[in-house]
């Protein structure tokens, strides 16, 4: 991770080897500085390094957890004997057999089957089981009949089958390798640290040449120039930063996977904060995933039933007599069952035996009616016809719960059509009425337009049977239908949805604001998918489609100029026949785009060409045909519960609770962490002048060393490590997903006036004031600023014990040693006091610190704390161990500073101001970074 | 995860380098325009203009707050140091008998070092003093009134004293001068009103046999109180600061002999673990002959 970084440290950590090697073979007695340093930069970068392994295989693990490792079996027939074998042995042309609950372990053609269902959602996206047979139906082997795919599970029935093809060779093998063909490439993260680190080496190099001329030319030995350079170089690497952006970028990795984003790879945080295109999946992902009733039609009348997650509040007029009629056949007509054992569960959380719309309707009359199992037990059922693909209907008959009524009841629900052709008459206000023009008419156009909601709509109808001829005795039988199924009674119709999540809309609008372009694409019909976009509001409430145009305006699709509507719902097939060109083209011309009945393969060239226009794209899938197009995408999210192993191997990213709603909180911590790494690098960069400066003026004044290799490694890996850290929880200062999404090549994370501001203005004020200290104590012990310079060369050598100050006294070498190592001290203290204020100013970039709250942010004053509490302990705990160069500093010197750490304080207040005074003006221009 | 990365020719990265120096269309130069250089170089001029005048004045008031004639702080000082003469590198005095060029700069040096002790400059600049007490000299009012100094005599080192010496010091003849002086620091009482000297003597056992027996001038290597207080260059300017000479009689030849002097006097402790010369100094001595 954060390659180019490690790089540098380590190049770092060479050169230092390099220049105690020169240095040695000058003097074998030189300091073991050079050596320490390169060692601690290497164990910066193993430690980062171990620490971004463990955070990464902590995520990791919690993968691991998803896929059960339980070696699948095969049931195979071999030697004419039926064996169990692990599916891996299995070999083209063995006959294997499967029932329901089995994984299919190859892709196999089937020799017979008896029932037999399979589920290949995770293939096709198609959520229906799809039944097999042994009839070839269709050229493409993705819609025949006859096979049955590698993974996918058989629902229910039995089949035989021969294997066709095995691991990488399996259809699902051939997409896992296209996956693994698709290059995982930079993040975007990446590409910032890698800019950043090019500028850092840039100014590092740049300087360390021109003083290494500057060196040569003083007449320097061109020996001592080298180690010079390779000084600068050092000192210019900023030890700790690959330190704090790991952990920050864990940091908040962590706080994601609270709201339930799971980040696989830590740069993937940021991604997701500059992701400009969303291509979301609905089912699951902006839809509940579960059938739910949203409309009823009776007496002539729309209701609308709440759709939200709880169900709670269902406000439609329940006192109607059809009402009555309606809920009983809701009731009793429905196989669905809860599954025994989930009485405290709320009705909704409950698992159900059935299928997804009599699942809904069993929960929809469980939390009108209450137990809807007691109320069918009081009406017990003598006779049933399931619901099959020929009749389209559901039939069943029930004695009542009235105990003065010997009469039979017959209900029955299937499509409204059918059920309407069945009816004779029709109940409006729990009275039969024959079934004429008008109600009939009145029937189609609720009907149109439950249907044009995209609702999968319901008949309802019932009959009493007439108890002279279904005496209580009388037995039916439904081979023969021994009763009538015609002249019923219609009662009503209801329609269902797999209805939007309720903070899908506030999420989408969320995007929106934040310029986040969300296109749904989905295998669902395109009705369905028009209906959801708009809910949510991809489709906002004003924009039309092409289609939209062409009905109000009654003219033909054909004549709408494409460019007028702002909304488009593209299928598959329309997808398949244009040219990149073309896709280009949409994708740019509209902002809301709907892809319906697409197939998951399709994802991959939306995803492509979203990426062609420059866009950042995040991509939703669950199936394992997803993985190419998470792959391909610039952050791939999985779907946690919906999501097939293979999806979340590719992915970036898994959404634990498959909520669209959870990837825009995602999105906001994205672009705060982008933010607040720039503060955090503006923050590291500004001491490297302060650490800098010293050794320049070493070279060309003079001056006794004022401040040592080992002391700048006590503020880059000790004071400032955790301030660094704590600018990660800092606030966002403006509402950060009210701004466009970051311009890849235009926003950077480390831009010029970031780097001349930390550079060219506090790092210098902030050297200015540590020489301040520096000079101070050398002068308050007898070394005037004057004798000072030029100094150097006799203060370093050891056989000079008498070296004079400004007062005329004489220094021992050892007395010497001491003052360099507390001017040492001093420097170090007023960096660590100028850095605190430099922590403060860092909170905000555009914001006046009062306005962002001094004390929001309380770890920033931990940082600033342990600031302090480390700086006392080198001075005062450890000032006796002179290996670390830490003296006593008088307690007056800790605040010489002071007046320089206010100036930098005010400084950047004052830079603040005038860009908010001036936006946009030449101050905001090149102050703001 | 996915950049596309367009590789650039190198022709293409000449254009753009040229494009960024000097942009024709737009009249940039390195990206900026004409009056957008002005701007910038303005503003840095007045900024670092203004920060120049905050050091500067941050200096001046560092400065107020020390004073001409005492360094505010001499906790470092308390042990002075001792130094030889002549200054050699690495403090290895070696005199090869027969190459006078290899005794020659020591003499020269010493000639130097020593003309200020000459009889004549100091009976002229500075006065004769009680021996055996401090020769304190309070401001009595007088803010930082000039100080007078102590003649040291350069006769008082008698065969070391180098005048009218045909053996420069006893270089030429294997018999050299090393002379010993206390580091000076402001308002030192050194010796605690109690009279103290210098001794030399090998470092180890077989050094001091092959150092061999010396002399020292002034007799028994002995400091005087009067030299002591030091007021400081800018108050004391005429102060002669006290020397021992040592003058080594039979070093044996062509050995290095590692000599330790030290000072005892009450308050300086000559121990220090760290600081190898507080109140003492080494030195090798090597006299060659062939």
């Amino acid at each position: 991770m954060v390659g180019g970084f490690s790089i540098l440290l380590w190049v770092g950590a060479i050169l230092c080897w390099i220049a105690y090697g020169i240095e040695y073979s000058n003097d074998p007695s030189s300091s073991l500085d050079n050596v320490y340093l390169g060692a601690v930069l290497a164990l910066v970068v193993v430690l980062t390094g171990i620490f971004a392994y463990y955070q990464e295989a902590k995520s990791t693990n919690i993968m691991a957890s998803f896929s059960k490792m339980i070696p699948q079996q095969a049931l195979v027939i071999r030697d004419a004997e039926k064996k169990t074998i692990p599916s891996e042995q299995l070999v083209v042309g063995d006959i294997v057999e499967i029932k329901g609950g089995d994984q299919i372990p190859a892709d196999i053609r089937l020799l017979s089957s008896q029932g037999c269902k399979v589920d290949n959602s995770s293939l096709t996206g198609e959520s229906e089981p799809q039944s097999r047979s042994c009839d070839f139906t269709h050229d493409n082997p993705l819609e025949t009949k006859n096979i049955g795919f590698y993974s996918t599970t058989c629902l229910e029935g039995t089949a035989t089958g021969m294997v066709i093809n095995t691991g990488d060779r399996t259809v699902i093998g051939q997409i896992a390798s296209l996956a693994s063909g698709v290059g995982n490439e930079k993040t975007p993260i990446a590409i910032e640290i890698e800019h950043f680190v090019h500028i850092v080496a840039g100014v590092a190099v740049s300087l360390g040449i021109i003083f290494f001329i500057i060196a040569v030319s003083m007449k320097y030995p061109v020996l001592y120039s080298i180690i010079f350079l390779i000084g600068i170089i050092v000192a210019n690497v900023p030890e700790g930063l690959l330190a704090t952006v790991t952990v920050t970028l864990s940091l908040t990795a962590k706080r994601m996977a609270k709201k339930n984003c799971l980040v696989k790879n830590l740069e993937a945080v940021e991604t997701l904060g500059s992701t400009s295109i969303i291509c979301s999946d609905k089912t699951g992902t902006l839809t509940q995933n579960r059938m739910t009733v949203a409309h009823l039609w009776f007496d002539n009348q729309i209701f609308m039933a709440d759709t939200s997650e709880d169900h709670s509040n269902q406000i439609f007029d329940q006192s109607s007599g059809t009402w009555a009629s309606l809920s009983k056949i809701l009731t009793l007509c429905n196989r669905a069952e809860f599954k025994p054992g989930q009485e405290s569960l709320p009705i909704m959380k409950k698992t159900v035996v059935g299928d997804a719309s009599e699942t809904a309707l069993l929960k929809f009359s469980e939390v009108i009616l209450g137990n809807v199992m007691e109320i069918r037990k009081r009406n017990r059922k003598v006779a049933e016809i399931p619901f099959n693909s020929t009749n389209k209907f559901q039939l069943s008959i029930h004695e009542t719960d009235d105990p003065n009524d010997r009469r039979f009841l017959m209900v029955m629900k299937g499509a409204p059509e059918r059920i309407l052709e069945k009816c004779s008459t029709i109940m409006i206000n729990g009275q039969e009425q024959p079934l004429d023009e008008s109600t009939a008419k009145a029937f189609h156009t609720a009907y149109m337009e439950l249907g044009g909601l995209g609702e999968r709509v319901l008949g309802f109808c019932h009959l009493y049977l007439p108890a002279d001829e279904f005496p209580e005795t009388y037995s039916f039988d439904i081979d023969t239908m021994n009763f009538p199924t015609s002249s019923l009674c219609f009662v009503g119709l209801l329609s269902m949805i797999d209805p939007p999540r309720s903070t899908v809309p506030d999420a989408v609008t969320k995007c929106r604001s934040a310029g986040i372009k969300v296109i749904m694409v989905t295998g669902d019909h395109p009705i369905t998918a028009k209906a959801i976009a708009r809910s949510v509001g991809i489709i906002s409430a004003n924009s039309e489609t092409v289609e939209d145009i062409a009905k109000r305006l009654n003219i033909a699709v054909e004549q709408v100029n494409k460019w007028d509507a702002k909304a488009a719902v593209v299928t598959g097939m329309e997808l398949k026949d244009m040219s990149p060109e073309q896709l280009d083209e949409l994708l740019a011309n509209h902002s809301e785009i709907v892809f319906a009945r697409t197939s998951p393969q399709q994802k991959l060239i939306i995803v492509e060409g979203c990426q062609r226009l420059g866009a950042v794209v995040a991509v939703t899938g669950d199936g394992v045909n997803d993985s190419p197009a998470l792959k391909k995408a610039d952050i791939g999210i999985a779907m946690g519960i919906a999501g097939s192993d293979a999806a979340k191997n590719a992915a970036d990213m898994v959404l634990l609770d498959d909520n669209f709603a959870s990837i825009v909180t995602g999105v906001e911590e994205g672009r705060l962490i982008f933010d607040n790494l720039k503060k955090t690098i503006a923050y590291t960069l500004t001491k490297n002048i302060a650490e800098l400066c010293p050794f320049l003026i070493y070279i060309i004044v003079g001056l006794p060393l004022p401040i040592g290799t080992i002391t700048i490694l006590f503020i880059d890996l000790g004071t400032d490590i955790i301030p660094s850290v704590a600018l990660a929880y800092e606030k966002a200062e403006s509402d950060i997903m009210n701004r466009k999404p970051r311009h890849k090549k235009k926003d950077r994370l480390v831009n010029k006036p970031l780097a001349l501001y930390s550079y060219l203005h506090i790092g210098l004020m902030q050297s200015l004031g540590a020489f301040v200290v520096y000079f101070t104590v050398y002068t308050q012990a007898g070394f005037r600023p004057s004798t000072l310079i030029g100094l150097r060369l006799e203060w370093e050598k050891d056989d000079v014990n008498d070296l004079e100050d400004s007062y005329g006294q004489e220094w021992t070498r050892y007395q010497r040693q001491y003052l360099e190592w507390t001017g040492y001290t001093a420097f170090f203290v007023a960096i660590m006091v100028q850095q605190i204020a430099d922590l403060i100013i860092r909170k905000t970039r555009r914001n006046s610190i009062f306005q962002q709250g001094l004390f929001r942010n309380k770890v920033i004053w931990v940082g600033i704390a342990s600031q302090i509490i480390i700086a006392l302990i080198l001075s005062y705990g450890l000032g006796s161990i002179t290996a670390l160069n830490f003296t006593m500093l008088r307690a007056q010197y800790w605040f010489v500073a002071v007046p320089y750490a206010i100036l930098i304080w005010v400084y950047d207040e004052m830079r603040k101001l005038f860009i908010r005074l001036y936006p946009g003006g030449w101050w905001d221009k090149n102050m703001y970074y | 995860m996915v950049i596309r990365k367009e590789k650039k020719s190198c022709g293409q990265v000449v254009e753009e380098w040229k494009e960024f120096v000097w942009n024709p269309r737009t009249h940039q130069f390195m990206g900026r325009t004409g009056t957008s250089w002005a701007f910038i170089l303005l503003f840095y001029l007045v900024f670092y203009g203004f920060l120049t005048a905050m050091f500067t004045l941050t200096m001046w008031v560092m400065l107020q707050t020390v004073s001409d004639h005492t360094p505010k702080y001499q906790d470092r000082l308390a042990t002075p140091g001792l130094m030889i003469r002549p200054k050699t590198e690495n403090l290895d005095v070696i005199v090869n008998i027969s190459d006078t060029e290899s005794w020659d700069q020591h003499v020269q040096k010493l000639n130097k070092f020593l003309e200020p002790y000459n009889d004549s400059i100091q009976a002229q600049k500075n006065d004769v003093c009680r021996p055996g007490r401090y020769y304190e000299q309070p401001d009595n009012g007088v803010l930082n009134y000039p100080k007078r100094a102590c003649q040291f005599n350069r006769t008082q080192l008698g065969d070391c004293s180098g005048i009218g010496d045909p053996t420069h010091y006893g270089y030429s003849t294997g018999q050299p001068c090393v002379f010993i002086k206390m580091n000076r620091v402001i308002n030192f009482y050194a010796g605690a009103n109690q009279s103290m000297n210098v001794t030399c003597a090998g470092k180890r056992d077989e050094d001091a046999e092959n150092l061999g027996s010396f002399v020292m001038f002034p007799a028994n290597g002995n400091i005087d109180l009067m030299y002591f207080p030091y007021y400081g260059k800018k108050f004391h300017v005429n102060y002669t600061q006290p020397l021992v000479a040592v003058k080594f009689l039979n070093v044996t030849p062509n050995v290095e002999v590692n000599v330790e002097c030290r000072i005892n006097a009450a308050n300086i402790a000559t121990d220090d673990e760290r600081d190898k010369f507080a109140g003492r100094v080494a030195f090798k001595l090597r006299i060659n002959k062939t």
